[in-house]
This record gives C-alpha cells, structure tokens and sequence, in this order.
C-alpha cells in the first residue's frame, strides 16, 4: 500500500486478458468481496432502521458537536503532517542533508508507535499540574511553572501529528526520488526560480504520493480511538465507544457509525476525484536522480527541524519506555505484575498479539489473492467494483467492526462467539484493504506473459498459478502480509471490545494499565509491541527504494 | 455445532455435580417464589475446583483483582479469566449471550444493574452459606444476586487548594461558579456515577436532576472515564475537588497526597449521603456452576470482605466484619434512602437523562 502507488506505468505494457475468467475466480472474489461488505451493510441497516428518536435525539445534541470536532481533529493533523512529512522528504531526497542514509530509517519508524503509546508517554510527562514534567520543574523552581499541556484539541494534534507523518513522508519521499531530473532542469531553464520550480513542477509531480499518504492519515484520524480518549478530546469513534462500552446503546451506536463511514467515504472519493485525472507518466529508460540542493545557511535550521521531529516522534517516547522499563524490572512488586496478572503474563500477551496478527494477515493476503487475479487479469467493470468494495475497510474504523461483529456473531457463527477468532476476524476486515492493494500492485507489475508461456507449455491455469504467479508475486504477497501484521498489532478498539475474557493482547494490556495509572507496569509491554512492529515494518521497508538506495 | 453439544453436556455435569451438593433450606424472602428453596449452596473443599471461572466484573480490574488472587490460592488446579469492563457493557453481553452462556459470575458496582438483570431473569439463585450474616436489603429477589460491599459517594479535594471551611459540603455546592473548572467526576459511562443519578432521580426527582447534571456541565466540570484519574487528578492538584466513591480518597491519601474528605448533605433538610453496592450473582446456565458457588462463598466470606476492606477501604457487608481501621464507619451519618426496585426502568430513564443533556 505504502509505495506500490508510485508505479512506473510501462508504456506500450499489454494488459491481456488472461484465462483466469473461469466462473470460480469472479466467484470466489465475489465472496469476498460480500464477506467485506456484510458489516459496513448491517451498519446502515442498523442505522436506518433506528428508532426515529435515536437519530433526533443525537441531531438534537451530539451529532454537530462531534461532527466539528472530528472534521477539526482530520484538518489539523493531516495538514501537519503534510507539512512536516513533505518538508522532510524533501530535506532528504533533495538536498545535501548529512545523514539522510540512517534518517530516512529513522523518520520512517514512528510508524510502528501506536500513537495511544505516545500519548500515553505525553500525558504522563506533561499532564497540566500531574505530570512528572511540572512537577520536577515545581520542585526546581518553588512554583508552578507554565509548560505545554497535552491535552484536548492543540495536544491531540500534535500527539497524532507525530506519529502519522510517516505516512505522507514515505509515499512523497518515494514520489521525489522517482521524479526525473529532467523535469525541474527543464524549469529552470525556462527561468523559474528555484521557489518557483518547487511549487509550479516538484509539488504537483508528486502531488498523488502526498494526497495518498494524506489520505491514510485523514483515515487513520477519524478511526483513532485510544489517543482522542486519553487526552479527552471527544469524536465520533471515541463517542462510539462510549455508547458501545459504557452504554450499550446500539442504536445511537449505529447512527454515529453510519455518519462516520460516510465521512470516510467521502474522503475516499475525494481522494479519488482530486488525483483523478493527474497521472504523471515518466519513462524508464533515462531517468536520473535530480540535483541535490546545497543547503547553505539554512543548514542548521534543517538538521534542527530533522532533529526536533525525529526527538519528539521517536527518541522521547521510546526513551521513557526504556527508562520505564527499566524501573519496572528493578521493582519486584511491579515486575510481578508484569509478568502475572490474573492467569496471564507478558508472555502470554506477546502469544496472543503475535498469533492473532500473524493469522490476520495470512488471512487477508490469502483472501485478496482471489480479488486481485479478478481485477487485474479480467479487468471488467463488475472485477473493478469488487476490487473497490474490499477497500472500504479502510473507511470501517474499528470500533464499527466491533459493532457489527458484536450484533452479526453472536446470531450467525455462535460457536465463533466468545473466542479470540472473532478479534482475528475484526482485523481482516479492517485491514484488507492493505493486501488487496498489495496483491494488485504486485501482479499488475507481473507481466501476463509469464502466465502465458506456462499455458502455452501445457499447464493448467491452477497448475500456472501455483507454479507461476505466485511463486513470482510473493515478495508483494508478503509486504502485504508484515503491513497487516503491523497494523492488527498496533489495532486497540476492535480488540477492546471483542476480546474474549482473560485474552489480553500487548495492546490491550499497555491501555488497561495506561488508563488506571499503572505507566510503569505498562511500559515492558508497550516496549515489547514497539520492537514487534518496527521489525514488520523494517522487513515492509527494506524493499523500498527510498531506504535501501544509496543517495 | 459441536462446541454447542459439548457445552450444553458441561452444563448438564455441571448441574449434576452441584445437585449432589446438599441444599440448605432458604429463608424465602417476601416475592420469593418456591425456586429460591431449591438454591443450592456448594460446599466446595480448597482445591478441589478444577476447570474454568469466567468472571465479568464491573469493578475494575485492580479493585477484583486481589479477591481473585485470595480465591485463587485456595484452588490452585481452577483457571480463572476475568473480563472486566464497565456495569452496562458487560450486562448487555450478559442478556446478548443467554442462550450460550459464557460467564459464571457477574460482579458490579452498583445495585441498578444487577436487579434489572435478575428481572431479566439472567441469574439463578444461589444462597451462600453466609447469606443469614448479610442485610436482608442487599440480598437480591430469590438470591438471583448478594450484596458485597457499601460505598459512599463524597466530596475530595485538595488541602493544599482548599480549606476544610472552604470545601462544598453538600454536592449541589459543586454547580458554585466559585469551583469553575475546578471540580472532577467520573463520567456517564461510570456505574457509581450512573447509580448516583439513578439515586438522584429517585431522591429529588427528574428535573432538579437535569439541573443539577445542567450546573456540573455549565461549571465546565471535566469528567474522565474512570475514579482513578479524578484521585490522581486532585491528589497532584489538576483539580481542587472531585466526586469520588468514598475509598478513592483513602486510596490517594495513602499515596501520601494532600487530599481531604466531606461526606457531603448531612445538615437538616439536606438528602442525606448517597451511597450504593456492589453485588454479584451467579450466571443462568454458568458453565462452572460449583466454581460460581464457590467464589460468591469466598465474597461474602470473612476472608473476602476483610480483602474488600482492608485493601479497597469498602464497607464490608457481611456482619461482624470491621471497616479498615481510620476509615468513617457509616454508623455516623445519614444516609440517602435509595430504593432499586424499579432499577430497570430506572435506569432507562436515568441513561436517556444522561442522553438528553450530553454528559460526556
């Protein structure tokens, strides 16, 4: 998903359809394609079919008050991170920054910090009056000092801003490294400055790559649950949470929910309209890197701006969870809780995330296998509706699966009620969309005429494709398997709610802990989840281009 | 399919074994229908439990946890998994799950829940064999639940913010604008908190409720998810006060904060202190029926009520069990009268309230 958006479009690349027509494949991709879509429908079915009140009642009151608040939260936070996400990806494709080798590394890894960690990390440090922070500098000084507070709006922003710039980072980082020199040298001799070529050339180039990654961000803000909730800031999924956990009322649950999936829809769809018809098509054959920018005096601003990001993204949070850790291992009280709570410990936590998460992406990346040989080679209006439809989990944020798959399992699968299988389930829903468009990508970039020499040579098509196609589009396969990984790892409200009792994974345990106070006992565990999804995510990136490229 | 077979023939065992426990007679209460004489009480020997106690407790987690350990000790061969969550969540999986029972025992907070459950007719009876030393109040219709432990909603606030002369001393005292943006309280996903406007609904009716939940709101009180942050929160002086079940003062005060307690409408007039219980029952159709015995026993024996109040400073229910030492014993005040016994329409109307006017 991260990088296969920036597709060299080979001219001349013959799209043939293959034999893979057969009524097997359109209906295998169907199923899943109505396996995807079954909670987002019961959702609607749910809300329409509410009690007239249940909808007055919340237009009345809370619908408007959430709608402002949630728009502003997705404003804010996808601005800056373009902001600080292009701004850095600029600073490292394009100009003479020493260091850009180990940054990019660096400035990428935020993206394995769920961001409830960092908030978590946040509001103990800096909690108005409570935080270790103030108080430190109360001692110091014999009185209160005035220091930045974490929470509400300006502190979720910011809190989100950090840990989702990766996005935007990576995907327009990608898009400057593949942009041909020839473009801006082109510019320039046209006499534009070098402002003038940024902003009329460089940006709109790699325009698509920003909107992508702006997208997974806006996306990723409207589903984000444990960050909103700690630092109280109220919006639709924290609000659906609410009614789900501490009310029930699923009513009013499936009336937010509609609204919320309708905004992600609509950001989906403007995504769509906006890169619509940009396409920006560069040949292979000559492309050479542009000229890097010599800095100059602005030098030390840069490496200061680099510094403070990657300070505040990474070597804050993971600093405090390091020194916390440790405190936890040299207190025998807080160490025992670590490792025994209840019937479980740390090591069973570690199971329960790992499985789960590894099973997900099986799961995921085995079912769009299917949607993608639909869509790809028998490319026809119903395979590309199919293809869109196992994309909506991206406007599906969890606490929304949860309530469908609270209201649909109990009364369809009862004998998957209850068990860590329906937390599995939630996590292939909601992240199909990741290996859907990881298993396109990667077989689009296959071309047909493999598949048709095989054929040619006397293999069946189920034989071509097990010998063939994807033995070839497996490096794809499992990208999109590590960025299931990573991101089931990471989920929080999903699991929250359905899990069954006693199944506590890394996620969950870090929350509960977090919101009763218990930092300390939560940091070996938030640690252990962090290091997890930074190797998903280094194993996602060492095949990317913008890390692994000498430049 | 299987599963289910395999399920409803543990249950069957399950049933059986209990059966063979001798049943005690059973006082029967004034609506108690001929089912409670047939609760049987277990009379499980340490260690011998096996298996699996599925626990929902509305308590939190650090708050059950403890009695769980003391539980667990006397039957080391019996795992024990424990959901806790808030009251609401885990009744709605309760009824959700009725045909196919998941949970043996339910623990909440306050008593709403729990009787509009036993309406519901999702517990079975059950009389522990200390239920004669128990409050005939606290003990549920035909024993579908009994009461655990007391607790007082009150008044916290920060010494070093407030004077004792200073603090609000009754709870109307907190909609003051002279406590603007001072006070914390647990929000409407809360049992305790919803169990009090429950209360407050019953004490001085709908609408000088709303106004009152109108007056925390326009005082831009901040309401957090749970009772452990407002603690925290006034212990480091976020806030000058909060409205807190009466042990979180306790808790945060042995932390060594500089907190004070008003157990607050006392004066002449005034409704008197508000408080509620937590109680447990066990589940129709529990999986682990002898394990569900068991562990309400263990509750409501001396050794768990002594875990609730010396570890948790609650008002143990059970006769002849001190409150922890230091601690107010409830004797000396005067006491809101509550009555539960619409809880569930109660309920209903109190969450539309809560609704109706936005309470975070």
């Amino acid at each position: 998903m991260l990088m296969q958006k920036i597709q060299v479009y080979r001219s001349g690349a013959v799209r043939r359809v293959f034999e893979f027509k057969a009524p097997w494949l359109a209906l295998t991709a169907g199923a899943v394609a109505v396996f995807v879509a079954i909670p987002l429908l019961y959702i609607f079915l749910r809300a329409v079919g509410a009690d007239e009140t249940a909808w007055q009642r919340l237009l009345q009151t809370r619908i408007w008050r959430l709608l402002g608040n949630t728009l502003a939260l997705v404003a804010a936070v996808t601005g800056g991170a373009c902001v600080i996400g292009v701004g850095l990806a600029w600073l490292t494709e394009r100009t003479d920054l020493p260091g850009r080798r180990a940054l990019r590394w660096l400035l990428a890894l935020p993206l394995a910090i769920p961001a409830y960690i960092g908030g978590m990390v946040y509001l103990t440090l800096l909690r108005p009056r409570g935080g270790l922070i103030p108080q430190a500098l109360e001692d110091l000084f014999g009185q209160q000092v005035a220091t930045p507070s974490p929470l509400g709006f300006w502190g979720a922003a910011f809190i989100l801003t950090l840990f989702t710039y990766p996005y935007v980072y990576l995907l327009s980082g990608a898009a400057l490294r593949s942009l041909h020199a020839s473009m801006e040298e082109a510019a320039r001799t046209l006499g534009r400055t070098a402002w003038g070529t940024f902003w009329q050339v460089t940006l709109p180039s790699i325009f698509p790559g920003v909107m992508a990654g702006a997208l997974l961000v806006a996306l990723d803000i409207l589903a984000e649950y444990g960050t909103v909730a700690l630092l109280r800031y109220e919006t639709f999924s924290s609000a659906i949470f609410v009614q789900l956990a501490g009310r029930y009322d699923r009513s009013s649950a499936a009336v937010l929910s509609s609204v919320l999936v309708g905004l992600a829809m609509i950001l989906l769809w403007a995504e769509l309209w906006i890169r619509g018809p940009r396409r920006f098509t560069q040949m292979e054959s000559n492309w050479r890197p542009a000229r890097r920018v010599a800095l100059g005096r602005w030098r030390l601003p840069a490496i200061f701006f680099v510094a403070g990001v990657a300070f505040f993204s990474l070597a804050a949070p993971l600093g405090v969870l390091v020194v916390w850790s440790f405190q936890a291992f040299t207190d025998g009280q807080v160490l025992e809780a670590v490792f025994r709570t209840g019937s479980q410990g740390l090591g069973s936590f570690v199971w329960n995330s790992l499985w789960t998460s590894l099973l997900a992406a099986a799961l995921a990346v085995t079912l769009s296998v299917p949607v993608a040989l639909f869509s790809i080679r028998s490319p026809s209006r119903v395979s590309r509706f199919v293809s869109r439809f196992c994309q909506v989990g991206y406007a599906i944020p969890g606490v929304v699966i949860a309530l469908s798959l609270v209201l649909l399992v109990n009364r369809l699968l009862p004998f998957l009620y209850a068990t860590p299988l329906v937390v599995v389930m939630a996590y292939v829903l909601r992240h199909m969309p990741q290996a859907t468009r990881s298993s396109e990508a990667a077989l689009y970039q296959l071309s047909p005429t493999f598949e048709e020499a095989a054929r040619s040579l006397g293999r069946t098509p189920q034989q071509t494709l097990i010998q063939v196609t994807l033995p070839l589009i497996l490096p794809g396969l499992l990208a999109g398997g590590s960025l299931v990984f990573l991101t089931s790892l990471k989920e929080l409200p999903a699991t929250l709610l359905l899990r069954p009792p006693g199944f506590d994974t890394l996620a969950v345990r870090v929350w509960v802990w977090a919101t009763d106070g218990f930092y300390i006992q939560a940091a070996p565990a938030a640690l252990v989840l962090v290091m997890a999804a930074a190797l998903a995510l280094a194993f996602l990136l060492h095949r990317e281009p913008i890390i692994n490229e000498q430049g | 399919m299987s599963k289910k077979h395999l399920l409803s023939i543990v249950i069957l065992l399950s049933l059986g074994l209990a059966s063979c426990a001798p049943a005690l007679p059973v006082v029967t209460t004034q609506d108690a229908s001929t089912e409670a004489s047939e609760a049987p009480a277990s009379q499980v020997v340490a260690g011998e439990l096996q298996g699996k106690l599925v626990i929902y407790s509305g308590r939190s987690e650090p708050l059950i946890q403890p009695v769980i350990d003391g539980f667990s000790k006397k039957h080391p061969n019996l795992e024990i998994q424990l959901k806790a969550g808030s009251n609401s969540e885990l009744a709605n999986a309760l009824l959700e799950e009725a045909d196919n029972p998941v949970a043996d025992v339910f623990v909440t907070t306050e008593l709403f829940t729990v009787q509009s459950l036993a309406a519901q007719r999702v517990f079975q009876s059950y009389r522990p064999s200390n239920a004669d030393r128990l409050p005939a109040e606290f003990i549920g219709p035909e024993y579908q639940w009994i009461g655990l432990t007391r607790r007082g909603r009150v008044i916290m606030y920060n010494t070093e913010l407030v004077s004792m002369e200073e603090a609000p001393k009754s709870i109307f005292e907190l909609t003051d604008p002279k406590w603007e943006g001072q006070v914390a309280a647990a929000g409407s996903t809360n049992g305790s908190m919803q169990a009090q406007i429950a209360a407050m609904r019953g004490l001085i009716g709908e609408q000088a409720t709303e106004a009152w939940l109108e007056g925390l709101l326009d005082n831009e009180v901040t309401f957090f998810g749970g009772h452990t942050d407002v603690r925290k929160a006034v212990g480091a002086g976020e806030f000058k006060i909060g409205l807190v079940n009466h042990y979180y003062f306790y808790l945060q005060k042995a932390e060594g904060s500089p907190v004070g307690i008003i157990y607050p409408d006392q004066a002449e007039g005034e409704i008197g202190l508000i408080t509620n219980s937590t109680a447990a029952g066990v589940v129709r159709g529990a999986p682990d029926l002898p394990a569900a015995q068991a562990f309400i026993d263990f509750l409501v024996s001396e050794e768990g009520q002594k875990l609730f109040a010396e570890l948790n400073y609650e008002y143990p229910l059970l006769q002849g069990v001190a409150v922890r030492q230091g601690v107010e014993p409830l004797e000396g005040f005067r006491l809101a009268d509550v009555d539960v016994s619409k809880a569930a329409l109660d309920f209903e109307a109190t969450f539309q309230l809560m609704e109706r006017i936005g309470l975070p």
